[in-house]
């Protein structure tokens, strides 16, 4: 390890530190635009000029393209570097305009800080500056490129890092542009961050556009629960709305950066003014009334209804989106008052397969997306990361920069930003191609492994035996077999029940190869890995529930941050399961139907305003900062309310657990935000840590082959020209938060049904034909997306808002070819 | 839309190299040579067949001074701007070719014939100053020797006009 002295101070850094990054550790911030951790050095800029004064370099040189070096003495003070630097910065600001007082990015501008730092102030060259012609880039980014000081920032993230084709340095000299061919929207998911690494306000937030200043923001560290990644956010507040939201580096997490879904999908919180209100008040029978007549109208008609029926006749419905305390807070309740749940998964298959995800995750396999960026194979299976979880596909681009294979197995027609492999296969048919590779790689001397390689070989062995993969899986089993760090990502969407746990022992068997290969699973919600460790097994899924509401069983539901109308299939039977109860209470954020129908609705607080614990995919336990009080914002050019009423606008909500708690009569046994009093003992881990547990693990399984491998493979039952209708998500326009972010609406595209191009031609379909598939609850209407990478024999449709996917009338569904008419 | 004849021509070409993209400035020269410069439609095209992005090409089409992103004369003249040409007298030899066709550096004659650019050095240091038109190289510039060359270019035009 490197010893070197900067500004006559020691460090000692590790091989390979560039000296811009050791000065950093000293917290000397070397002035800088086009070097960025993430994407390395170029030496482009000239910005980080340091003197060298002893050691193998001397004089002037750039620290970003040094490595710390043994005997290395440094001076960033040194008037001969000071002076380069403030040339440097002067030709930089040679044809930047003066517009700072109207430039969203005035007052938390790299340009403005160093210009300052450099100690330019007065301008000297007279000539006039170049300007340009500004392009539309969407609904997300505005582009000003007379501000450009042609760092080459964007293009290098853009092209290099993430992978997209579309935005990059055009023209040269002093006519160099950075822009797309033509005027149109970014193609890129990750396109907002151009926003947090572009130095200067070339590109700003469209969002937030003229509405805000750096130094007028509430800001915290928060987290993004859009999906189960945990992607870590400052979100910034101001005059009570959720203004903007930046990446929070987090090197094990989502590094520097954040996709668009997560980025600007907040609005919810704010409502839109033009379409819908957040629910701000508590109501009654649909009518607004006091927050503590709402508790207690809901707490007297549960006692009730318990007190007439038993407590099992008041069942808790969580979701997928509910926080550690809301999750820990159902449990305590349901185990105290004897009320029936948590209900945390509306499908059973879902429920099953989340629970053996979490369960197999042990601390020897799980790995973190930096490790995936670091493994040298990567197999996705039954998982389409860019839909599902977007940062993990960055991570993996990332790994393939590396030159690390990556091999997906599924049966949409997955794309990730790098070159892949991919096999279009059934869901039942997964496990088969992933045995199949696994034993492949391990080879002929697997035998010496140990009774848990015979045992694999032996059971599929006999589950392969009619098995003729195609010779492109040999040549990925001989790169996976070469690999030492390879990575499984297993998805829970569209794979089997037993998928996960199988994914789990593969990995196990990968490390008796001498490997390390690490397990990487996608799960559906930011709350899933909670509800997965904490869903007790004789609790029924909200499937069963609708069957117990049909035959009275269960006369009273709470729903905390829960919408059956979103996520049940069914909702003829739903409406008329709901009208059959006596009563049911909503606490939700959400204007959604259920809160709409609600008996008594009270408006729960978001992750904005009362802060939440999440475990992330990996079983990371992360805590987001609350960042203001909430309320209805005041939206540009209004004021504040100017009549008097007993409703503080909205500030004074609880978050569900809490309102939980009251209503469930136990507020003294509710301690204000600290979930290691609730959760319960019997999740291991927790007691241990203090509390906010940041980025710790406080819950894996123990370690060791589970065994419990598919049951589904090879399984020919389903008749020939019979379709599985697989519903997926999408990055823009399935989930909730999509749904009621009217920020993300332009960026979600209609929605289309994929289909495999075999298919197409029996079917007499074409690309973009207009289709009527029947389904049990009536036709739904879809036009087709025909690939050669999507498997034969599947229909694939979003989860998509705009669509009535929920007339499928369950969670598993079939379609005959006839069923299938061009419209 | 490129013609037939040339979009198989061009894709045989781009057959015949290792990777496509190696094939792109050949390419965009083919389709210049025919059409005179790159027009937005003929980008798209080529990207297209080259397995790239339109903005992958245009990075390289705005970075070359042979490829033509907008309309140019029959005859496109470009004057070597380096620092041997400049020390020669490059700047007066310009001004004298912009006075005498009557258009500015990067503008073009008004009957079609002739577009003046400014060049990056040609490598002919050794005869400065010294410009391009087409693919022909003119060294030990004299205004005399210019007025030769255009009115050499300009009945060149007339004869292959009248045709």
């Amino acid at each position: 390890m490197p010893r070197l002295i900067i500004d006559e101070r020691e460090i000692e850094v590790p091989e390979g530190t560039k000296v811009i990054d050791a000065a950093e550790m000293l917290g000397i911030v070397i002035p800088r635009f086009c070097y960025h951790e993430a994407l390395g050095s170029v030496g482009a800029c000239r910005m980080c000029a340091v003197k060298f004064i002893q050691g193998p370099f001397k004089g002037v040189q750039m620290s970003c393209m040094i490595e710390a070096q043994d005997g290395m003495v440094v001076s960033t003070t040194d008037q001969e570097a000071v002076e380069f630097r403030k040339r440097v910065i002067e030709l930089l600001m040679k044809n930047h305009p003066l517009d700072c007082p109207v430039c969203d990015e005035g007052g938390q501008c790299l340009l403005q800080d160093e210009t300052i730092s450099g100690g330019h102030a007065m301008r000297r060259f007279p000539g006039p500056k170049r300007t340009y012609r500004d392009q539309y880039l969407g609904p997300f980014i505005k582009h000003e490129m007379n501000r450009c000081i042609h760092c080459y920032r964007c293009s290098r993230f853009y092209q290099e890092f993430a992978g997209y084709r579309d935005l990059g340095p055009m023209q040269i000299g002093d006519r160099l542009y950075f822009g797309r061919f033509s005027d149109g929207c970014l193609e890129s998911p990750f396109s907002g961050n151009l926003v947090d690494i572009c130095p200067t306000g070339v590109y700003t937030d469209k969002t937030a556009r003229f509405k805000l200043r750096r130094w007028d923001l509430q800001r915290a560290p928060g987290l993004c629960n859009q999906c189960s990644l945990g992607c870590n956010t400052v979100a910034n507040a101001h005059y009570r709305g959720v203004m903007r939201m930046e990446a929070r580096f987090n090197r094990d997490v989502n590094g520097y950066f954040l996709c668009d879904a997560g980025r600007f999908g907040f609005s919810y919180a704010n409502g839109d003014p033009g379409l819908w209100r957040r629910p701000l008040f508590p109501k009654i029978a649909g009518e607004v009334a006091g927050a503590a007549d709402a508790l207690s109208a809901a707490r007297k008609a549960l006692d009730d209804i318990a007190a007439k029926n038993g407590p099992g006749a008041v069942a808790v419905v969580g979701s997928q989106r509910n926080s550690l305390e809301t999750q820990s807070m159902m449990n305590l309740v349901c185990e105290t008052r004897g009320w029936l749940g948590p209900v945390f998964f509306f499908d059973p298959a879902m429920r099953l397969k989340t629970l053996s995800a979490v369960h197999e995750l042990d601390g020897e396999i799980a790995v973190s997306m930096k490790q995936i960026e670091n493994a040298d194979f990567i197999l996705v299976v039954g998982a389409d990361p860019l839909n599902e979880a977007p940062m993990s596909a960055m991570a993996i681009r990332q790994a393939a920069r590396k030159k690390a294979p990556v091999v997906t197995i599924d049966p949409r027609p997955v794309s990730l930003p790098c070159d892949s492999q991919h096999f279009a296969v059934l869901p039942k048919d997964i496990e088969s191609y992933l045995g199949a590779l696994i034993l492949k790689a391990m080879g002929k001397d697997a035998a010496s492994l140990g009774s848990e390689s015979e045992n694999f070989r032996a059971y599929l062995g006999s589950q392969l035996e009619n098995f003729n993969p195609p010779e492109s899986l040999d040549q990925c089993a001989r790169l996976l077999a070469a690999s030492s760090k390879p990575v499984i990502i297993c998805g829970t969407d569209v794979t089997m029940e037993t998928t996960p746990a199988f994914a789990a022992d593969c990995v196990r068997l990968l490390n008796l190869c001498e490997k390390q290969a690490g397990l990487f699973n996608l799960l559906p919600g930011a709350g899933s890995f909670g509800a997965g460790l904490l869903s007790r097994t004789e609790v029924p899924t909200f499937a069963d529930l609708v069957e117990y509401i049909e035959n009275g069983r269960v006369r009273g539901l709470v729903f905390a941050e829960s919408d059956p109308f979103h996520c049940y299939p069914d909702r003829a039977r739903l409406e008329s399961a709901l009208s059959k109860l006596d009563f049911f209470l909503a606490l939700d954020y959400f204007p959604s139907e259920t809160a709409r129908r609600a008996s008594v609705f009270y408006p729960a607080s978001t992750i904005f305003e009362t802060g939440a614990t999440f475990l992330n995919q990996e079983g990371r336990a992360q805590f987001a900062s609350p960042v203001h009080c909430g309320g209805e914002p005041i939206r540009p050019g209004e004021h504040p309310p100017r009549v008097y009423s007993g409703l503080v606008p909205g500030g004074d909500h609880l978050p569900a657990w809490k309102a939980l708690a009251s209503i469930a009569g136990m507020e003294e046994t509710c301690p204000d935000i600290a979930p290691e009093k609730f959760v319960p003992p019997s999740i291991p881990g927790f007691e241990a840590l203090g509390y906010p547990v940041d980025g710790q693990r406080p819950a894996l399984a123990k370690s060791g082959f589970k065994t419990q491998w598919g049951l589904n493979t090879f399984d020919k039952s389903q008749a020939p020209l019979t379709f599985e209708l697989l519903m997926v998500e999408w990055i823009f326009g399935t989930s909730e938060f999509s749904a009621w972010s009217d920020s993300l609406a332009p960026a979600v595209l209609p929605p289309l049904m994929s289909i495999s191009a075999k298919d197409a031609v029996r079917l007499g379909l074409a690309d973009k034909d207009k289709v009527s598939v029947e389904l049990a609850g009536g036709e739904l209407e879809i036009v087709v997306s025909v690939s050669d990478r999507t498997a034969e024999s599947v229909l694939i449709v979003p989860r998509h808002n705009g669509l009535e996917w929920q007339k499928s009338h369950d969670f598993r569904v079939f379609v005959s070819s006839e069923k299938i008419r061009k419209i | 839309m490129l013609p037939d004849q040339l979009r198989s021509k061009l894709r045989e070409m781009i057959a015949g190299a290792e990777s496509p993209r190696e094939k792109a400035i050949d390419v965009m020269y083919a389709i210049q040579e025919l059409q005179g410069w790159m027009n937005d439609e003929a980008m798209v095209e080529a990207a297209q067949l080259l397995a790239m992005s339109p903005l992958e090409l245009e990075e390289l089409a705005t970075f070359y001074d042979y490829i033509y992103r907008s309309p140019v004369g029959k005859f496109v003249i470009k004057v070597c701007d380096s620092t041997v040409c400049w020390l020669e007298g490059q700047l007066r030899l310009t001004d004298y070719i912009s006075s005498r066709l009557g258009i500015g550096l990067g503008q073009t004659s008004a009957d079609g014939l002739f577009t003046l650019l400014p060049v990056c050095c040609i490598g002919y240091c050794d005869r400065a100053p010294a410009m391009v038109i087409n693919k022909r190289v003119y060294g030990n510039l004299t205004p005399e020797k210019i007025d030769r060359i255009l009115a050499q270019l300009a009945q060149k035009a007339d004869f292959s006009g009248s045709e």
